[in-house]
């Protein structure tokens, strides 16, 4: 699967604004999704990509940008 | 196996309403209605104290419960905004009550305050008998302290609420009950002595929605129920927006969730037990299960499984 692709098609049906161009963009500064949208987004994500985020690992700025979100979850895949 | 006799609760009469902390931060008032679900808070006066509040509760609740002080068997407030270190609201509380020579203390925990000292009565009722439990804050001192932050000033509101628990089975039998805690994060939810509130909104909830789900999931699982089948949720009223999204992922139906949210806002550690007094009055509390469940600073949180009969 292509996290990267599965990634931003989870913010996309979150999302509160268009999602920015550039990866490397604040989702939470630009307005992308806030926190109720970042319960969701996790939550999603453990479904599509079959991983379990630890609660201690349960950390915003881990998912604060499409590129570290996209880390994470390739680390773990 | 114990019981909750009753519920109290006691609200301060001052009112602050959206359009007065709108016009303070600068945002519309349909932006706090959006971020939280809030439109009202109780504000205590000037003079009134959180030993003021507390002691409204327990005499409201004992009324309730028929019950007199010099019958209680003991005393446990749960607040985060005690007004001095020591000794505790809970000895106040006991000097009022005139219910000398029963243990009392408090609790020093915030949103799930309350929940906390419920958990302990029901393990203290068994060798004390009838325990006196107060969630109790003054959560407008603390808010009033600079900087002044539009995300915290417009979830708090002050106020109290009270439970007695006692041995026993009765109409509302505590059937199991667990609470939790991990320190992990205590630093993203803090209260130093005479600081500002220190919240990270976004660690909060999303570690709020995580360990509630898990915790009622649990209890439900080790009661073999399911969330169908729990008549009446009575949460900590943290947020409108949490309690929405711990209900979705728990499956619960809208209606069966008590909210007054809207009312008073976050009085973190009275909260629960000023949802189950109300809920109560209004005949919300019918044959089948109810959950009560928490979560707060520490963090702390935890549920429990009540049978009503």
């Amino acid at each position: 699967m292509d996290i990267r692709l599965a990634v931003r098609d989870a913010i996309q049906n979150i999302a509160q604004e268009p999602l920015p161009d550039d990866d490397s963009g604040s989702l939470f500064s630009e307005g992308v999704i806030d926190s109720f949208g970042l319960v969701e987004l996790v939550s999603e994500l453990e479904h599509v990509l079959g991983v379990k985020v630890p609660d201690d690992e349960l950390i915003p700025s881990r998912f604060e940008t499409v590129d570290k979100i996209v880390a994470y979850f390739q680390a773990r895949a | 196996m114990a019981q909750l006799l009753g519920f109290g609760a006691h609200l301060p009469e001052q009112v602050l309403d959206n359009a007065a902390l709108a016009a303070e931060f600068g945002v519309d008032p349909a932006w706090i209605l959006h971020a939280c679900g809030i439109e009202t808070r109780r504000v205590a006066a000037a003079e009134e104290t959180v030993v003021d509040l507390a002691e409204g509760a327990a005499r409201v609740c004992l009324e309730r419960c028929g019950l007199a002080a010099a019958e209680l068997g003991g005393i446990v407030v749960g607040t985060g905004t005690p007004q001095r270190q020591f000794p505790g609201v809970s000895a106040s509380l006991q000097q009022r009550l005139g219910a000398v020579g029963i243990p009392a203390f408090d609790i020093h925990l915030a949103s799930v305050g309350g929940f906390f000292a419920l958990a302990t009565a029901v393990e203290l009722c068994r060798s004390y008998g009838p325990i006196l439990v107060v969630g109790a804050e003054r959560m407008s001192r603390v808010m009033a302290r600079e900087p002044r932050i539009k995300e915290t000033a417009i979830l708090f509101g002050d106020g109290a609420g009270a439970c007695i628990v006692a041995p026993g089975e009765g109409p509302l039998s505590v059937v199991d009950i667990r609470m939790q805690s991990d320190g992990t994060f205590a630093d993203q939810l803090s209260l130093e002595s005479d600081g500002p509130l220190a919240m990270d909104g976004r660690t909060v909830i999303l570690q709020a929605n995580r360990k509630l789900r898990q915790s009622i999931g649990e209890l439900l699982a080790r009661n073999g129920l399911t969330a169908a089948e729990v008549d009446l949720w009575l949460f900590h009223q943290a947020n409108l927006n949490l309690l929405r999204q711990v209900g979705k992922g728990l499956g619960i139906a809208e209606d069966r969730v008590y909210v007054n949210l809207a009312r008073y806002g976050n009085t973190s550690a009275a909260s629960l037990f000023i949802a189950a007094a109300e809920a109560q009055a209004e005949g919300r509390f019918r044959s089948g299960h109810a959950v009560l469940a928490a979560f707060g600073a520490g963090m702390g949180w935890g549920s429990a499984l009540v049978k009503v009969r």
